[in-house]
């Protein structure tokens, strides 16, 4: 394969204003990253429209060679987990301030999407989302799974659904987290109680550092928006410039954020 | 007596383990006390205990389900140090079943018999057959 073959262009479906792909990208203070290797790739904001299930693909000229680079660095982390083969850093939207107002000091919000690179089986470069991180008002966040969440916006389902009950009462609805475990399993009632009984998760027995209480997981979805492009990041792919782009269609990406959206404060 | 306030839980659980019984299991409670069950468990084929049926008392204490259901004499972890809520009468009755598909001679009820089944195990197996035979006919 020449050197050529590997310019990467990358490119996936958003939501949101603006986006910046780092190459060996680190995080700083505020969720803000650098490039480590700048004379190798030089990071580019590329404004977007806002609105959903739009493509994004990054402009011609702006990828990086990827020859230059070990695939044993591509393919994970730094030692020290802050630095990232493939960053891809949206921000969201900040209102335009009107020239009459005085500038609003708003912090940016940002999810960022780390990934590493690896070479499939075709030769091309996969990414493999690795965490993503949320940057909302001040706070980071990091994106986790919770297990067990069903899809309760979904009708139909009758009330006597296993999965969606408490698994100690059986009656009311789960709505309890096991942290670290992340096993939503209990109502926030049997939860109280167990902790008086035991200090293990209910489902793999782990010991419990915390309960967190998910009160309304759909509103809480809609309002961080912006982790909507989280699961649209999961169908990334990179290939090179030659390729077409196909991903998963964005009512399943939509879909699989049922088990997504769920924040974890880590600071 | 003891049937007035019973938890919801068990009354669910009670009702899913007589509408949908699992394969080879079957739990009744008893009319005077609905947190008492006979259960009947049938020997898993290609065991040693196979045309046996093993009949079984349980009985769900106070604290459950926090703690566990009271069963006679049978070693099983989950019965003890790795019971869980998030367990039930279902899944401990499976859990039985498959011991008696699989025996586990290195935590054992009875020493003997495990020393027994480890040093010969195809004359212990013949045991465990004759043994099915004379006391878990079931008639």
């Amino acid at each position: 394969m020449s050197a050529t073959d590997l310019n990467l262009i990358t490119s996936f479906l958003f939501v949101n204003n603006s986006i910046t792909i780092f190459y060996f990208g680190k995080e700083g203070e505020n969720c803000k990253f650098s490039p480590l290797y700048p004379e190798a790739h030089m990071p580019v904001r590329i404004p977007f429209q806002e609105g959903l299930g739009q493509k994004f693909c990054q402009p011609s000229g702006t990828g990086i060679d990827l020859g230059f680079f070990e695939l044993d660095d591509l393919s994970k982390p730094s030692q020290t987990e802050d630095v990232f083969p493939l960053v891809i850093y949206v921000e969201a939207g900040l209102p335009t301030p009107s020239s009459d107002e005085p500038p609003i000091s708003q912090p940016t919000s940002s999810q960022s999407t780390q990934a590493v690179l690896v070479k499939n089986n075709n030769g091309f470069f996969q990414a493999k989302v690795i965490r993503q991180i949320l940057w909302v008002e001040g706070i980071r966040y990091e994106l986790r799974d919770i297990y067990g969440i069903s899809n309760s916006d979904e009708t139909g389902f009758n009330d006597e659904e296993p999965e969606k009950d408490c698994v100690i009462c059986m009656s009311e609805p789960k709505d309890t987290a096991v942290l670290p475990c992340r096993h939503m399993c209990m109502c926030s009632e049997c939860a109280k109680e167990l902790r008086l009984q035991t200090n293990k998760c209910p489902i793999c027995r782990q010991p419990i550092e915390e309960l967190i209480e998910i009160k309304d997981v759909i509103t809480y979805k809609v309002d961080l928006h912006i982790s909507m492009q989280s699961l649209l990041l999961h169908s990334l792919s990179l290939m090179d410039s030659n390729s077409v782009f196909t991903s998963s269609n964005y009512d399943r990406a939509f879909t699989t954020q049922n088990d997504y959206g769920n924040l974890r404060e880590l600071e | 007596m003891a049937n007035s306030n019973l938890p919801r839980r068990i009354i669910k659980e009670t009702q899913r383990l007589l509408s949908e019984p699992a394969p080879g299991i079957s739990a009744s409670p008893s009319e005077e006390n609905m947190r008492y069950f006979n259960v009947m468990i049938l020997g898993p084929s290609q065991s040693p205990y196979e045309g046996g049926v093993f009949k079984l008392e349980l009985f769900l204490p106070e604290e459950y389900p926090m703690a566990s259901p009271k069963l006679g004499r049978i070693c099983l972890d989950i019965l003890k140090d790795k019971w869980s809520p998030a367990l039930q009468i279902r899944t401990v009755l499976l859990s039985i079943q498959a011991l008696l598909s699989a025996p586990n001679p290195d935590d054992p009820l009875s020493e003997n018999v495990a020393k027994h089944w480890k040093a010969n195990e195809a004359e212990a197996v013949e045991t465990a057959k004759e043994w099915t035979r004379l006391y878990a006919s079931g008639v």
